[in-house]
C-alpha cells in the first residue's frame, strides 16, 4: 500500500466498518470503546519502503514554511534564521531540531499492541509504552508535572497527544488498514519555536512473533516465568 | 505515586486536534481528601512485652487488606490508584504489621491469612484508603473470637524525606505498623486475665460449629450484642474435638505454607517498591515545586532546539518507563498461582488458582474429610 493512498484505503476502511455492522467480522468493534473504534491488537513491523523519508519531510517543511513567509528579506535576513517567522522562531536549528525529534520518537521498529475492552497499551520497541483507558464516548487526560496527555478515538482512529514542557508536543495517530494487515502511525512533532507542525508516517505491516516453544509470564518472586505447556 | 488529576471529557470531536492551548484550560474534577481529620501517627516505640505470659499469648490472623480500589475503573486514574500496585500492597502491607506484632513478643503465631477466618483468636482487618510516597492511610479493624472490638479506626503516616531511599529491613510507614501494634498490645491489657483464655475456648468452639452446626453449636451462645461465649464445653480427651484439632492444624498448615510465599513476595517487592514510593513523593513534591524549578532548572540547550527538546522528551520517557516496569511487576503479583501440594488424611492434593482460591479450596476439602470421618452434616 503506497503511503501517498493511506487515506483512501482509510476512507476504505471507515466504509467497512458501516458495513461490520452488516454482519462483517472485520474490522471488529470492542465493548466500551466507540462503535467506531477497531482492534489494533497484534504484533506490527515496520515497513521502511512505505514510510515516510524524514529528509524529504524535512525538505517539504522547509518549502512550505518558504512559501508561506514571502520573499527572502535579503541582508537583513538574521542570522541562523532559513526562514522568517513571527518572535524569532523557525531558525535552522530550531526545524532541524523538530525533525530529529521526529526521527527519536518514531524509532520503534516493533510495536506490539494489547487491547481489551477497557483499554489499549502500544507497546513500542525501545521507548514507552502508549496506554489508553476507555469509557463510553469519553477521552481520557492524564496530567503529571512533566506533561499531560490526552487519548482516546477518533471515529476509527486512536490518538495518542502529549503536552511536555517548553511548547513541545508529540502526537500520534494511529490507523488501520481495511484489511488489519497495516498499521499506519502519524506522528506529529509541534515546537513553539517553529510556525508548522512536523509529521511523519510510519507503516506497520502484521507479523507473527516466532515461535519459540514456550510462553513466558511476569511473576514477582521468580522472575519472568516460562513455561512450554500450552496456553 | 505520582500525583495525577485526570478529566474525562465529553465530546464528539477532538476539539484538541485543533491545537495545544484548546484544553489547557479544562477542568478538573476536585479530589477530596480522604485523610481530612486524620492525625498521622508521627514518631512511634515499639512497645515490647518483656515477660509475656503463654495463656495471654493470643494468636492473630490477618487477613490480607482490601485494596480499596473503586468499582468505577474510571476514577483510578484521578485518584491516583494503579490498581495492580494496589492489590499488590494489599499483600504486602500485612507482612509488615505481621513483623510489628511478632516484634512487640505480645502474641502467640500471627499468620497472615489468603481470606478472612471467622474463628481466629484475633482477626485484624484492613482497608487501603491512601497508599502513596507521601501517605499511608488505613482503616484497621481487629475483632476478637467472641465478637469483641479491640480497634477500629484509621491510621495516617507521612513518610519525610529522611524516610528515603529506604535502608534494609526498614518502611517509610513503620510507625504506622507499631502504632497498631501498640494500640492492640493497649487493648489486651485491658482484658482481664479470664477474658484471654475465653477468648481461645470460644475460638477453637466457633471453629469446630463451622465444621459441624449440629455437634458443636449449642456449646456456644451469643447474647443480645452479638458476643459469643462458651455456655459448656466437650469433655477431656473427647475423640470428636481431638479430630476438629486436627483439622483446624491442617488449616493452619496450609496458612503457614502459603505464609512463605507473602513472606518471599514481600522480600522480592520490596526494594523496587520502595523506590516506588520515593520516586512517587519527590514526582509529587516536584509538581508542588515545578514552577520555580522551571525557572531555574538548568537547560542544555537553547528552547526549541533538539538537544532541549531530546533532554524534555527523555526525562518523561524515563519516568513512564519506570511507571510502565512497576505496574508490569504489580501485575506479576496476580501471577503469583503457585500450585500448592498438601497432604491431608494419606492423601495429596493439589491446589491451583490465586492465594484466596486455594486457600477456600482447602477449607472445603478438610471440611468433607471432616463429614466423612464423622458421618455428621456439615457445618455452614
Amino acid at each position: 500500500m503506497k503511503l501517498k493512498n493511506f487515506s483512501s484505503h482509510s476512507l476504505a476502511a471507515l466504509c467497512l466498518l458501516c458495513l461490520a455492522a452488516c454482519g462483517s467480522q472485520e474490522p471488529r468493534s470492542v465493548l466500551n470503546q466507540p462503535a467506531s473504534a477497531v482492534d489494533l491488537s497484534g504484533f506490527w513491523e515496520l515497513n521502511y519502503s512505505q514510510s515516510d523519508n524524514i529528509q524529504a519531510r524535512l525538505n517539504t517543511l522547509v518549502r512550505e514554511l518558504r512559501k508561506r513567509s514571502g520573499p527572502p528579506s535579503g541582508p537583513y535576513q538574521q542570522p541562523g534564521v532559513i526562514v522568517s517567522g513571527p518572535g524569532g522562531t523557525n531558525s535552522g536549528a530550531s526545524i532541524i531540531g523538530l525533525a530529529q525529534m521526529a526521527d527519536l520518537i518514531t524509532q520503534s521498529q516493533l510495536l506490539e499492541v494489547e487491547q481489551d475492552k477497557h483499554s489499549i497499551k502500544v507497546k513500542r520497541e525501545l521507548d514507552f509504552a502508549l496506554t489508553c483507558e476507555f469509557y463510553m464516548g469519553e477521552y481520557q487526560t492524564v496530567e503529571t508535572p512533566l506533561g499531560k496527555e490526552i487519548c482516546g478515538w477518533s471515529g476509527h482512529q486512536l490518538i495518542f497527544k502529549t503536552l511536555l514542557p517548553e511548547g513541545l508536543i508529540i502526537q500520534h495517530v494511529l490507523t488501520v488498514g481495511p484489511d488489519r494487515q497495516w498499521l499506519n502511525v502519524a506522528t506529529t512533532v509541534t515546537s513553539d519555536r517553529v510556525t508548522s507542525p512536523f509529521t511523519v508516517n510510519r507503516v506497520y505491516q502484521r507479523y507473527q512473533p516466532q515461535d519459540n516453544g514456550y510462553t513466558c509470564k511476569m511473576t514477582i518472586s521468580r522472575g519472568r516465568v516460562c513455561t512450554t505447556e500450552a496456553q | 505515586m505520582r500525583r495525577i488529576r485526570a478529566c474525562l471529557l465529553q465530546g464528539g470531536l477532538f476539539a484538541w486536534l485543533l491545537g495545544p492551548g484548546a484544553l489547557m484550560g479544562a477542568e478538573l474534577p476536585t479530589e477530596v481528601d480522604p485523610a481530612a481529620g486524620v492525625i498521622p501517627v508521627g514518631a512511634v516505640t515499639l512497645q515490647v512485652e518483656q515477660a509475656p505470659r503463654e495463656q495471654e499469648m493470643l494468636d492473630v490472623g490477618l487477613a490480607i487488606f482490601d485494596p480499596g480500589i473503586p468499582a468505577d475503573p474510571s476514577t483510578h486514574s484521578r485518584q491516583g490508584i494503579f490498581p495492580e500496585i494496589r492489590k499488590a500492597e494489599a499483600q504486602y502491607i500485612p507482612v509488615l504489621l505481621r513483623n510489628a506484632l511478632q516484634n512487640s513478643n505480645a502474641w502467640g503465631v500471627v499468620r497472615v491469612l489468603p481470606d478472612k477466618q471467622a474463628a481466629a483468636e484475633l482477626l485484624i482487618t484492613g482497608r487501603i484508603l491512601q497508599s502513596d510516597g507521601r501517605r499511608l492511610l488505613l482503616r484497621v479493624q481487629a475483632v476478637d473470637a467472641t465478637g469483641r472490638v479491640w480497634l477500629d479506626r484509621s491510621y495516617l503516616d507521612e513518610a519525610t524525606e529522611d524516610d528515603y531511599p529506604v535502608g534494609p529491613a526498614r518502611d517509610p510507614y513503620g510507625d504506622i505498623y507499631r502504632q497498631i501494634a501498640n494500640d492492640l498490645l493497649a487493648a489486651r491489657r485491658q482484658l482481664d486475665a479470664r477474658q484471654l483464655p475465653a477468648i481461645r475456648q470460644v475460638a477453637l468452639m466457633r471453629y469446630a460449629a463451622s465444621l459441624s452446626e449440629d455437634a458443636f453449636g449449642s456449646y456456644l451462645q451469643r447474647d443480645p450484642q452479638g458476643l459469643y461465649s462458651v455456655v459448656r464445653l466437650p469433655a477431656e480427651g473427647d475423640p470428636m474435638m481431638g479430630r476438629v484439632e486436627r483439622i483446624r492444624n491442617q488449616e493452619h498448615l496450609f496458612v503457614d505454607t502459603v505464609d512463605e510465599q507473602y513472606v518471599n513476595l514481600y522480600e522480592e517487592m520490596a526494594p523496587t517498591y520502595n523506590l516506588w514510593r520515593q520516586y512517587g513523593r519527590e514526582q509529587a513534591i516536584y509538581q508542588q515545586e515545578y514552577e520555580a524549578q522551571a525557572q531555574t532548572r538548568e537547560r542544555y540547550g537553547r528552547r526549541g532546539s533538539f538537544t532541549a527538546m531530546e533532554q524534555t522528551y527523555n526525562m518523561y520517557k524515563q519516568i513512564k518507563i519506570q511507571e510502565q516496569d512497576l505496574d508490569e511487576m504489580a501485575q506479576g503479583f496476580n501471577n503469583e498461582v503457585v500450585p500448592t501440594v498438601m497432604e491431608a488424611n494419606g492423601k495429596v492434593f493439589r491446589l491451583s488458582g490465586t492465594l484466596e482460591t486455594q486457600y477456600n479450596e482447602w477449607r472445603g476439602i478438610l471440611r468433607d474429610i471432616f463429614v466423612l470421618e464423622t458421618g455428621l452434616p456439615a457445618g455452614t
